[in-house]
Parts: C-alpha cells; sequence; structure tokens
C-alpha cells in the first residue's frame, strides 16, 4: 500500500484501468466460457438430439423396407453434414447395427454403450473415446407406438469446445486491446490530468517559498466584459484576465448577486459568463487557487505592512522604555516581572533578559521585596494605585526614587501591574537646597538688620577712639590701647560693611563701559602692594573687546575680590594672570583670573559661592566676598565658574622661574556684550535668581 | 480496505462458484476394437404386403397388428415387408418376395395379368361398403378453377400410374369430361417410396400443383398436418371395387386357406379385433374372387384406350 502510495497518480490511473479490464476480462472469460461451454454443451445436445430426431423417422421407412443402402446414405449424410459429428449408426430393435459410418470395422463397444432406459423417450451418454469425450445421443425409431430400433449419433465435445477456447482466445485478445487502448486513453487522460495537478502543486511550492504572484488558470478566448460589450472599468473585473468575475466581490453585471460567496455563486452558475468560461473541475481548482494565492498575496501585504508598523511602534516603545531613565516595570496577576526597561534592569544590577519571569524577591532586599510584595498585593486586591516617595541605597548613595504603580486591566480583570519610578535625588537636593537658601536669605535679612545697628554704634565708637588718639600722646599705653580698638573697630567695621553689601540689594546703574578699563584700574590699585609679596599680576586683555553694558564700580568689586581671593590663595611669591577676549560664537566676554596658589580642595569647590564660606583663619575673612561677587555677575545676566586645579593650558601663562605655590585656580567669568541679546541667548543658561553659586561651580 | 478487499473475494468466489458447471458421468470406451457387421437375413417368414400407397411408417401402424394377428391366428411366421412404390410391390409379387398382397384393384389387375396372383378377399369399409372411389381435389382458394373446364391447362399431381383411387377412378371422371393428357400443363406422380397420397395432397395444398387426385378417406389423415379447409374437392370419381386380397401364384392353399380364415373371421364386435381392423382402416373381410374385379380391368382398358 505504501509502495502504491508512491506511485504517479498517471500510473495508478493506467494500473487501476489495467486492473479493472484484466479483471473483468478473465472473469468474463471464465463466465462466458463456463456459460459457453455450457450452452455450447446444451447446443451440442440440442443439435445432437435433434440429428437423431431428424435422422429417426427418416429411418422407419427404411428399417420397415430394410433399405440398407438409404440407411448408409442416410448415416453418410448426418456424418457429412458436419465434422464434429464422429459417427452415425442405426441400431435395430435387437440392437443389431444396420448401418454406420466407420469405414473399417464397428466398435463393439459402442454397441451398448449407451442404452436408453424404459421409460425414457431417449438419452444422452458422455463417452470418452481414446481421450476425447463424445457426447452419444441415442434415439428409438418408432412406428406409431413400435420401436423399430435406435439411431445413435455421436458429436465430439472437443471440436465443440474449440469454438469456446476460440470464443475465449477472442475474449482475451479483445480485452489485451482494450486494455492497450484503455492504457493508452487513460494515459492521454492522466496526462491532461497530471499536468494540471504538477502546475497544481508547482504553484503550491512557490506559494510555499512566498511566490504568490502566481499564474495558474488558463487565459480565456474572450473575457466577461468582451462578451458583455461591457465599459464598466469601475468594475473590479474590468480588465482582470487573471481572474474570474465569478470569484470577485462587488462585481457590477446586473446577474450577479450580492451577498454571500455561496449565493453569489449560485447566480453566476446561471450567468452566460460563467457557462462559457467555466472549466472542469481542475480549471476551477485552479482559479480558486490563484484567487486565493492574489487574496493571500493581498493579506500577506497588509500583515506585513500591519507588522511593520507594529515593529515600528514596539520599537518607539522600546526606544522610550530604554532611554526613559525612570524605572519602568509590567508584572503580571502573579507578580511575575513580564516586562522591564533598561533602567530598571541596571537599577536592580541584573540583565533585563533574567529579570524577566521572576517575582521582586530576588531582585531586591528582602525588607523591600516583601514591602513591594505586601503593596502590589493591596492594589491586586483593591485596584487602587500607589504613588510615594521611597528613600533606597544605591551603592552606598542614598538616592530618592518616587514610585508610581497603577493597576493594568484587561476588561473588568486586574492583569498586572505597571511600576514606574524616577530618581528624584536631585530634585530633593534642589529642595534642601532652596531651604538652605530662604535659611541663607533670612539669615542675610537678620545679618543686614544686625549690622546696620552695630554700624551707627560702630561708628561712634571709632569716631571717639580716633578722637582720642588725636587727643593722647602717641607714647603712652593708652594710645596703645586705642590703637587697638581702632583697628578692631576697622575690622568690625568692614564686617559690617560686606555684611550690609550681601544683604542690601544695591540698584545697579547699568551702562556702557570698557570691560578692560575696568580691570585695569584695580590692577593699577592692587600692582604695588602684591609685588610687595612678589605676587606678579599678569594681564592678557583683549584690545579689541567690546563695550559692555554693566555697573563699573560693582564689577571692579568682583574683580578686587578675586584677585584678593588670589593673593590668599598663593600667599607669597606667585603668579595672577588675567585675561580677557570675546566668544564670538555666544557674542559674551569672557574674564579669566588665574593663580597658581594653593588651589581649592575638590569638596570645597561647590561651596565657595556660598555665604560665610571660608578656609580662612578666623578674622581672615568674612567668607561673603566671592557670594558678593557671584550676585554681582548674576545681576549682569553672567556666569562665574571655578576650576581647580588649573587646567593645563593656564599655566603657560605663569612665569616658570617661580615654584608654583599649589594646584592653582581659574575663575571664569562670562558676560553678555548686549544685555538684551543676552537675556535672548542666554535665557537657559542664566542661575535662577536667589540659586546659591554652587550650580556654577559644578560646571 | 479491507471490508473491500472482503467483498471484491466473495464476489469473485461467488462468480468462480456460480461458473462451475456439474461434471456430467462420463463413460470410458475403445474404439479400437472393432467387428464387421453383416446383413442378417430375415428369417423365413410368410411375407405380407400393403400397396405402399401411404409411407411405410403408417403402413406399419395399419397393418403391423393385423400381420400379428394373421400370424397368432395361423400359427405361422408372417413377416410385413415394405415396398416402396406401387411398381416394386407388383414386381415383388411377380418375384414371389410377397406372399400375400393387400392392393387396390387397379395393382391387383395387374398383378392377376402378369403374375397369376388371384384375390381371395375384400375388405368391408365404414357401414358395409365394400366399394370405394377417388376424388379430384384443388386449393379451396384457387378461384381459376370453377368447372371441369377450367382444369384445362393446369398442373395435376397423381399417386402413381397403378393407383386406383389415386389415379385410375378420378382419372376416369377427368377423362369423362372431355380432358386428356395434353390438356394439362402438367401430370406428375407422387415420387419417392410411400406416403404417395399424403404427397399428392401435400402438392396441392403448398400450390405446386392445380389439381390432385386422391382416395377418398386419405384427408382425415392429413387433419393433424394441414388446414383441410384449404382444401375444395372437386368431384368424385364412381364407386369400384376396393382394396383386395390376393394370394401369389404357388402359394400353398393350406397356408392360403388359413391366412384367408383368419381375415374373414376378423369382427368388428371382437374388442381386440376391433383395434385391428380400426388400425387397418376397414371394418371386416369378405371372401372375394377374380371375377369381382373385371369392372376394373375395362376401366383400365378403357383409360388407356382413352389415353
Amino acid at each position: 500500500m505504501q509502495l502504491f502510495n508512491k506511485l504517479s497518480f498517471r500510473t495508478k490511473i493506467n494500473l487501476g484501468i489495467v486492473a479493472v479490464i484484466l479483471v473483468f476480462g478473465v472473469l468474463l472469460a471464465f463466465l462466458v466460457s463456463r456459460v459457453a461451454a455450457t450452452a455450447m454443451s446444451g447446443e451440442i445436445k440440442k443439435r445432437g438430439m435433434s440429428l437423431a430426431q431428424s435422422l429417426a423417422p427418416r429411418a422407419t421407412n427404411s428399417i420397415l423396407a430394410l433399405d440398407f443402402l438409404r440407411l448408409k446414405n442416410m448415416v453418410d449424410e448426418v456424418v457429412a453434414s458436419s465434422d464434429d459429428i464422429v459417427y452415425t449408426f442405426i441400431q435395430d430393435i435387437r440392437g443389431q447395427v444396420l448401418s454406420h459410418n466407420f469405414k473399417s470395422g464397428f466398435p463393439t463397444m459402442l454397441k451398448d454403450a449407451n442404452q436408453i432406459p424404459p421409460g425414457a423417450s431417449s438419452h444422452i451418454q458422455l463417452l470418452n473415446a481414446e481421450n476425447e469425450l463424445i457426447y452419444d445421443f441415442a434415439l428409438p425409431v418408432m412406428a406409431g407406438e413400435n420401436r423399430l430400433g435406435t439411431v445413435r449419433v455421436g458429436l465430439s465435445r472437443a471440436k465443440a469446445e474449440a469454438a469456446v477456447h476460440r470464443l475465449l482466445l477472442t475474449i482475451f485478445a479483445v480485452s489485451a486491446g482494450v486494455a492497450l487502448v484503455a492504457v493508452g486513453l487513460g494515459t492521454l487522460f492522466a496526462s491532461t490530468v497530471t499536468r494540471r495537478l504538477n502546475v497544481l502543486r508547482q504553484s503550491a511550492e512557490e506559494m510555499i517559498k512566498g511566490n504568490l504572484a502566481l499564474h495558474i488558470s488558463p487565459r480565456l478566448e474572450r473575457n466577461c466584459w468582451e462578451i458583455r460589450d461591457c465599459h464598466k472599468e469601475e468594475c473590479p473585473a474590468y480588465g482582470d484576465t487573471r481572474r474570474r468575475c465569478w470569484n470577485l466581490p462587488g462585481v457590477l453585471c446586473p446577474e450577479c448577486r450580492d451577498g454571500s460567496y455561496e449565493e453569489k455563486q449560485a447566480a453566476c452558475r446561471e450567468c452566460l459568463i460563467y457557462q462559457l468560461n467555466a472549466g472542469d473541475e481542475i480549471q476551477s481548482l485552479a482559479e480558486s487557487f490563484e484567487v486565493m494565492a492574489m487574496t493571500l498575496d493581498g493579506h500577506i501585504q497588509e500583515l506585513e505592512e500591519a507588522e511593520k508598523s507594529l515593529t515600528r511602534q514596539q520599537q518607539l516603545l522600546k526606544t522610550i522604555l530604554d532611554v526613559n531613565p525612570d524605572l519602568v516595570s509590567l508584572q503580571d496577576e502573579n507578580l511575575v516581572y513580564q516586562a522591564v526597561n533598561p533602567a530598571f534592569a541596571q537599577f536592580c544590577g541584573w540583565p533585563e533578559n533574567e529579570i524577566l519571569g521572576r517575582t521582586c524577591a530576588p531582585l531586591f532586599p528582602s525588607e523591600q521585596a516583601a514591602a513591594h510584595q505586601a503593596e502590589n498585593m493591596q492594589i491586586l486586591q483593591t485596584g487602587g494605585h500607589k504613588s510615594r516617595e521611597v528613600p533606597v541605597d544605591k551603592d552606598g548613595e542614598k538616592r530618592w526614587l518616587h514610585m508610581v504603580k497603577v493597576p493594568v486591566y484587561d476588561g473588568d480583570r486586574i492583569t498586572g501591574i505597571l511600576m514606574a519610578a524616577r530618581d528624584i535625588t536631585e530634585i530633593k537636593q534642589y529642595q534642601e537646597q532652596l531651604i538652605q537658601s530662604l535659611k541663607m536669605e533670612q539669615l542675610g535679612r537678620l545679618s543686614g538688620g544686625v549690622a546696620h545697628e552695630i554700624n551707627t554704634p560702630l561708628c561712634v565708637i571709632l569716631g571717639y577712639a580716633q578722637m582720642l588718639l588725636e587727643d593722647i600722646p602717641q607714647d603712652t599705653e593708652s594710645y596703645e590701647f586705642l590703637q587697638i580698638i581702632e583697628k578692631q573697630a576697622q575690622i568690625c567695621r568692614r564686617i559690617v560693611s560686606d555684611l550690609l553689601s550681601f544683604s542690601r540689594h544695591i540698584e545697579s546703574r547699568p551702562e556702557e563701559m570698557d570691560l578692560n578699563g575696568s580691570i585695569n584700574e584695580v590692577l593699577d590699585l592692587v600692582r604695588h602692594s602684591f609685588k610687595q609679596d612678589w605676587i606678579d599680576i599678569v594681564p592678557s586683555l583683549a584690545p579689541d573687546l567690546p563695550a559692555i553694558i554693566g555697573d563699573k564700580e560693582k564689577l571692579k568689586q568682583v574683580w578686587l575680590n578675586l584677585l584678593t581671593n588670589a593673593v590668599d590663595s598663593i600667599g607669597q611669591d606667585g603668579t595672577i594672570w588675567v585675561g580677557t577676549r570675546l566668544d564670538p560664537q555666544t557674542n559674551r566676554v569672557q574674564v579669566t583670573v588665574a593663580d597658581n596658589g594653593s588651589g581649592i580642595a575638590p569638596e570645597n569647590l561647590k561651596k565657595i559661592f556660598d555665604p560665610f564660606f571660608t578656609t580662612k583663619a578666623p578674622g581672615g575673612g568674612t567668607g561673603l566676598g566671592l557670594s558678593v561677587s557671584f550676585g554681582i555677575i548674576h545681576d549682569h545676566q553672567g556666569t562665574i565658574t571655578a576650576l581647580s586645579p588649573a587646567p593645563g593650558e593656564f599655566w603657560e601663562n605663569f612665569d616658570p622661574a617661580k615654584a608654583p605655590v599649589g594646584p592653582g585656580t581659574v575663575f571664569i567669568l562670562e558676560l553678555p556684550v548686549s544685555r538684551e541679546k543676552s537675556l535672548e541667548e542666554t535665557f537657559t543658561e542664566a542661575a535662577p535668581a536667589g540659586l546659591p553659586a554652587a550650580d556654577q561651580n559644578a560646571v | 480496505m479491507a471490508r473491500w478487499c472482503f467483498f471484491v473475494c466473495m464476489a469473485v468466489t461467488c462468480l468462480l462458484i456460480a461458473g462451475c458447471g456439474d461434471d456430467e458421468p462420463v463413460k470410458k470406451i475403445d474404439l479400437s476394437n472393432r467387428e464387421e457387421i453383416t446383413v442378417i437375413k430375415p428369417p423365413a417368414a410368410l411375407t405380407y404386403a400393403y400397396l405402399p400407397q401411404y409411407s411405410h411408417n403408417v403402413s406399419y401402424k395399419r397393418h403391423h397388428l393385423l400381420v400379428e394377428y394373421l400370424s397368432r391366428a395361423t400359427g405361422l411366421t408372417i413377416r410385413q415387408v415394405f415396398p416402396d412404390t406401387f411398381d416394386e410391390h407388383i414386381n415383388m409379387v411377380g418375384r414371389g418376395e410377397i406372399d400375400i398382397s393387400f392392393s387396390n384393384p387397379y395393382a391387383y389387375v395387374q398383378i392377376a395379368r402378369r403374375y397369376g396372383a388371384r384375390a381371395f378377399a375384400r375388405i368391408v369399409e365404414g357401414k358395409g361398403e365394400i366399394n370405394f372411389r377417388g376424388q379430384v381435389i384443388c386449393r379451396a382458394d384457387n378461384h381459376r378453377i370453377k368447372t371441369p373446364a377450367d382444369l384445362k391447362g393446369k398442373r395435376l399431381i397423381a399417386v402413381d400410374a397403378y393407383s386406383a383411387g389415386g389415379y385410375l377412378y378420378p382419372w376416369d371422371w377427368i377423362l369423362e369430361q372431355g380432358l386428356r393428357k395434353k390438356d394439362f400443363l402438367e401430370i406428375a406422380f407422387a415420387p419417392g417410396p410411400g406416403g404417395k397420397q399424403e404427397k399428392v395432397v401435400m402438392g396441392v395444398y403448398s400450390g405446386k400443383y392445380d389439381v390432385g387426385l386422391i382416395r377418398e378417406r386419405t384427408l382425415p389423415i392429413l387433419a393433424n398436418k394441414i388446414d383441410l379447409k384449404q382444401i375444395r374437392i372437386l368431384a368424385h370419381s364412381r364407386w369400384y371395387p376396393g382394396w383386395v386380397y390376393a394370394a401369389r401364384r404357388g402359394l400353398d392353399p393350406d397356408i392360403l386357406a388359413k391366412i384367408k380364415k383368419a381375415l374373414l373371421a376378423l369382427d368388428m364386435k371382437i374388442p381386440e379385433q376391433r383395434k385391428i381392423l380400426e388400425k387397418a382402416g376397414f371394418t371386416g373381410v369378405v371372401p372375394a374372387s377374380d371375377a369381382d374385379y373385371e369392372a376394373v380391368r375395362r376401366l383400365a382398358a378403357s383409360v388407356e384406350s382413352r389415353d
């Protein structure tokens, strides 16, 4: 059976035809042979009996007349009438042979070989004479009711059977011929079928390969629009030589019926177009196959478009999730992670693919995991959402997360939990700094008030001390004490002055000014005193610097503060490099003050612009100089940045003969050339009012 | 699949069983052992012959009981012989091969004249009729024959040239109508041995001949073979003496006496003998002599002279 299944369709058809024809040929031959043999046997018997019956009455007269010649003639006539008559003889009532056709004596056994039984009118006996079967017919010769003798006729069954054999041979020959013709016709028909089936198979293979542009069904001699002489170009069947109109929806033929495919097909079967162009089942299959391929092609293209769109959306969503700094995760109803973004994976310290399929237990410390578990179960049970700020330890650092958990619904059922957490550590820091700024603002106002209150008595103390110094001789101890009082009072006055400068918001008077000029004025003022400490000032001022809009006096105070800080950082024997330049890209002027002093420790770098922050010895400074400078620069819509240690590009400006005191410090200030222009260009860069200068320092 | 195989096998088996014939019993014989067949001469017996106006078979049927009766009654061995023709019958009487001849009067006058046979009995037919006559017949639908003159130019068949009822008697009637042999298109006699009366009727019935001459009482014999309505009897001849028993010349008178006695003893009243007589076609036998047939001799002479 398996072998049979492997045979080609054509071979099966041929085998089937040959088998059917041979089986029926054999059966027919067998049956015909049996029927023919029986019929022939019957015919032989009838014929033999007929011969005997025709001979017997004719023999009556001759027997009565004892006319042996006539009897002999009768016998010979009978034998000569057919070659299958072996013998004929006539016996009298005593069995004596009166006449026979044997030429050399009469076979003795033949006389009594066939006796008519009493009461019978005749008898037929099959004789086997020397392997030749002979039907022996015995018929009485009667004269009225009296029997005169017996007529015996012998017919050869073999000769009669030869006719049957000839018939069989004919049947077999005809069967073989029919089989050959049938095989030929079967091959022809099978080829017609198999050729078209092969086309279908190849088409199916092409479909498997993805080629859906199939051309299976034959071209029609006349298409539907040609038969109808129709010019409905808007009809979907018009001009479509590949698909049949009865397979297309929306055909505009008046006979075409809208509705289901079956209803349309039922209507189309009555249509003239269908009756003219419809083929057999295979052609119908090919046409349906082609329609299916085309429809499939369309669906696949739609699917591909949908897949591309889906892929784009997935990619977009993945990009959004991947680049999203927030922690995003999706857990199913069993609290197993189904999706996480890289930020979440990075936060957990696990690869994304390893997180998926796990619960939060292995990802977080046991206490956090338990808290998450309880919180998630509550969301699943109540359907509410959670939003809270959570402090977490990340690499030994305290971080703040703002975590939101919402349930995910599929219809009415909660199928998971979406969690989004944002790192708000910096916002927290801003909040703390804002609080600190508010404190400092309050403190500044308080200090200003205190300084204002102290300033008057201090002026009185200083005034009286100076008056007493004029009155008291200089070599007295009292004079010395008064000097000390005056000196300390001067220190207090400077402190109060700083406090007042810091706390009091003095209205600026911006006007066009020469930046290099203001710097040179300060340098001229301090150069001599700095020289005493072997500190060189190296100016490098850009000559073509444009004028800026600013308060010259306030900016001079800034230059002085920066130079003073540089001197304090160097101590003795150092170099201060002061440079200006115009940045054509930002249209801002840049002022750089670099020194090779002791520098600023990294931990202090963020704090140097904080009020009252100082590393100087008590009485050495109020810690307000840089804060005041920051405020002035901020008022001018500028920025100030501190770098320490000083970048290597600045070291070439220092005197190499002098050994550096430390890593050095660089203050870089940028001021807009035009205030309005600067407001537009540097809007995003401006620090919010009141914020500490640490922001800028971080740059 | 298995079910289909089963059905196919069953169908083939049924066909094979149905196709198998019953074997007939065969008797084995040897045809090589042979012997020469010699004609066995019939045992010596008194021979009895019935003029073959009918077939041998009819002759046998009619007279074999009578022959058996005569054998029993006389104690003699009597065998019926069957001459094929009237001529042969006459000749066999002349050769002595027929001892007792039962013939028509015309044949009798021939054997009496030629071979000296002598009549010793004559039959009685019907209700004591000792004479009989002939008939002229044609087809009932032969409308061309309405009068005796219409026979002219027709084809005629008779039983035999020596037949009394089947030729001599009706031919006499034809001659009396003024017709002669030359007036007929054809005159034929029934061919072959025996069955001559029937052959005349069949010749007319088949249309081969227009007119037939037969002995009266012939037509009823063919009632089972043809439609007698298709036969029309044109005329009857005169009555002449009937059939006669004659002994050949030289037959032992004692034997003849025994035979005559036995024949004359037949009686329709005796059932056994009635059956014999009915088979033979007559009702009794009466003595006769040669003189009884002078009328026939004259008729024959007259006919021969008119032909």
